[in-house]
């Protein structure tokens, strides 16, 4: 059961642990990479997303950190064969990922090859499974998809064992919504878990991902989005400070 | 313009055949269904392309699709941001190898060449091109995202590995194939190592300009349109 977040008790720590703060620009450098963790472990975020070279580095420079490091499969296109993608998840978990963003066959889903989809995801799972205590997430890449195909994509998840669904990759002409969020908690939520990728890039975005059912978020923006917050946390005690009645 | 595409196809040497046999049709975007699949594999047979390029998990469709016709199937890996790890990159490339792809486009590892860790990227082409034995293998730079250097660089880490094309983009990056790359790659690597440019080919212009730039082979999608742009202008 992953319940969706009260904002009224939200807190920075909180916050800070419903984002993977995201590495995954096929521009990111080793150095990039360095920096990005270093963030995320000052904000203790959930984890770092990043490519599946980068997974071995990651989990290096993050071996003293609670902050874990998940890793993306079949990324970003989703059109490698599902031999390749458990392949893929198998050394990612090897190299010490804890949850993997996989992102599902969209082609296939277009052609109605449901089962096709399924058997995809769930070569991925397998093979979590057999590790124990790995997370998966299916991105279903909702810019291309009409809302019937979303709602079949977040069933064919929850089929195949998958822990979370996602929006979006973050690559592709479109991002998270809240529209989507709500459809697909409404599909597999509180069962599974929604996370919302791709454009969340101010805390405003943000709760209202979360508002919608998201208890995940991918940023990159991640500092800028805890500085908001906190911005917003102090706004909101000097509005109460300087109401009448409360003086 | 119309009389520099005749005189290009005049210096050229080019007939429709020929021009056919220096195209990839290209399938390879994330939308592409199993129908279009099929509708690609009937323009490539019906042309006569060099090859249908397909996702890896189209491999079996396509090989089913044209077995016989003398069209190859090409397929990708590492696509498109080339960030997996060399061990999956192989495993990738083998695979496809056993299905019976005959081309790979392989996406180098261009976050390592931006890190300027080429021990990386060796391992990282290396790696394909032993797992791949026997068939081409093409390295895609990735142009839009490296400096002129970094694109010499990778051209020659290519061809010191054993590949047997370098290629100039995926079509999803921020930037296609240009003259100026496909003429500084073609400096840069033996004749023996071919030069393929993909990326916003959509005209018969485009082609013959990329082509007399050097380049062996290209990808596209508009397949279709620039072989009937040529039948018009060779009064075929």
């Amino acid at each position: 059961m992953i319940k969706k977040i009260d904002i009224e008790t939200l807190t920075q720590e909180k916050l800070a642990k419903t984002i993977d703060h995201s590495l995954l620009s096929p521009l990111i450098t080793d150095s990039d990479l360095k920096q990005g963790c270093e963030l995320a472990d000052k904000y203790h975020t959930a984890t770092v997303c990043v490519k599946p070279y980068h997974v071995k580095f990651a989990c290096q420079l993050l071996a003293n950190s609670e902050v874990k490091v998940s890793a993306v499969i079949g990324f970003p296109h989703g059109g490698h064969l599902s031999k390749i993608k458990a392949l893929e998840a198998e050394q990612a978990i090897l190299d010490g990922a804890k949850e993997l963003d996989m992102v599902l066959n969209i082609g296939a889903l277009k052609s109605k090859s449901f089962d096709f989809v399924r058997d995809d995801i769930k070569g991925v799972v397998d093979v979590a499974k057999r590790y124990g205590q790995i997370l998966v997430k299916v991105i279903l890449e909702n810019c291309y998809l009409t809302d019937e195909e979303k709602v079949i994509a977040c069933r064919l998840s929850e089929e195949a064992g998958a822990d979370y669904v996602k929006t979006s990759t973050g690559f592709a002409p479109g991002g998270a919504t809240v529209h989507d969020v709500e459809l697909m908690y409404e599909t597999v939520g509180p069962r599974l878990g929604v996370k919302a990728a791709g454009g969340v890039r101010s805390i405003e975005v943000a709760l209202n991902m979360i508002k919608a059912g998201a208890t995940r978020i991918g940023a990159t923006r991640t500092e800028k989005i805890i500085k908001e917050w906190v911005g917003l946390k102090k706004q909101k005690q000097d509005e109460k400070f300087i109401l009448p009645g409360e003086r | 313009m119309i009389k520099d595409v005749w005189e290009s196809i005049r210096r050229e040497n080019l007939t429709l055949e020929k021009l056919a046999k220096t195209i990839d049709h290209s399938l390879v975007g994330p939308l592409v269904t199993d129908e279009q699949v099929r509708e690609g594999c009937e323009i490539g047979k019906r042309y006569l392309t060099n090859s249908v390029f397909v996702k890896p998990y189209h491999v079996p469709l396509a090989v089913k699709l044209l077995r016989g016709t003398g069209v190859k199937v090409g397929t990708v890996v590492g696509f498109p941001h080339g960030c997996s790890t060399p061990q999956t990159k192989a495993f990738e490339a083998r695979q496809a190898v056993e299905m019976g792809a005959e081309e790979l486009d392989v996406v180098s590892n261009f976050a390592a060449t931006l890190a300027g860790d080429y021990d990386l990227l060796r391992e990282d082409i290396g790696a394909v091109v032993e797992a791949s034995k026997g068939v081409i293998v093409k390295i895609i730079l990735e142009n839009c995202y490296l400096t002129r250097e970094q694109k010499i660089k990778v051209c020659q880490i290519a061809e010191e590995m054993g590949a047997d094309f370098v290629k100039t983009s995926t079509g999803f990056g921020t930037g296609g194939a240009s003259v100026e790359d496909v003429r500084l790659m073609r400096e840069t690597v033996s004749p023996k190592v071919g030069v393929k440019a993909a990326g916003g080919i959509r005209s018969l212009e485009k082609a013959l300009e990329i082509l007399e730039a050097g380049a062996n082979r290209i990808g596209a999608t508009a397949t279709i349109k620039i072989l009937e742009s040529f039948k018009e202008y060779s009064g075929k």
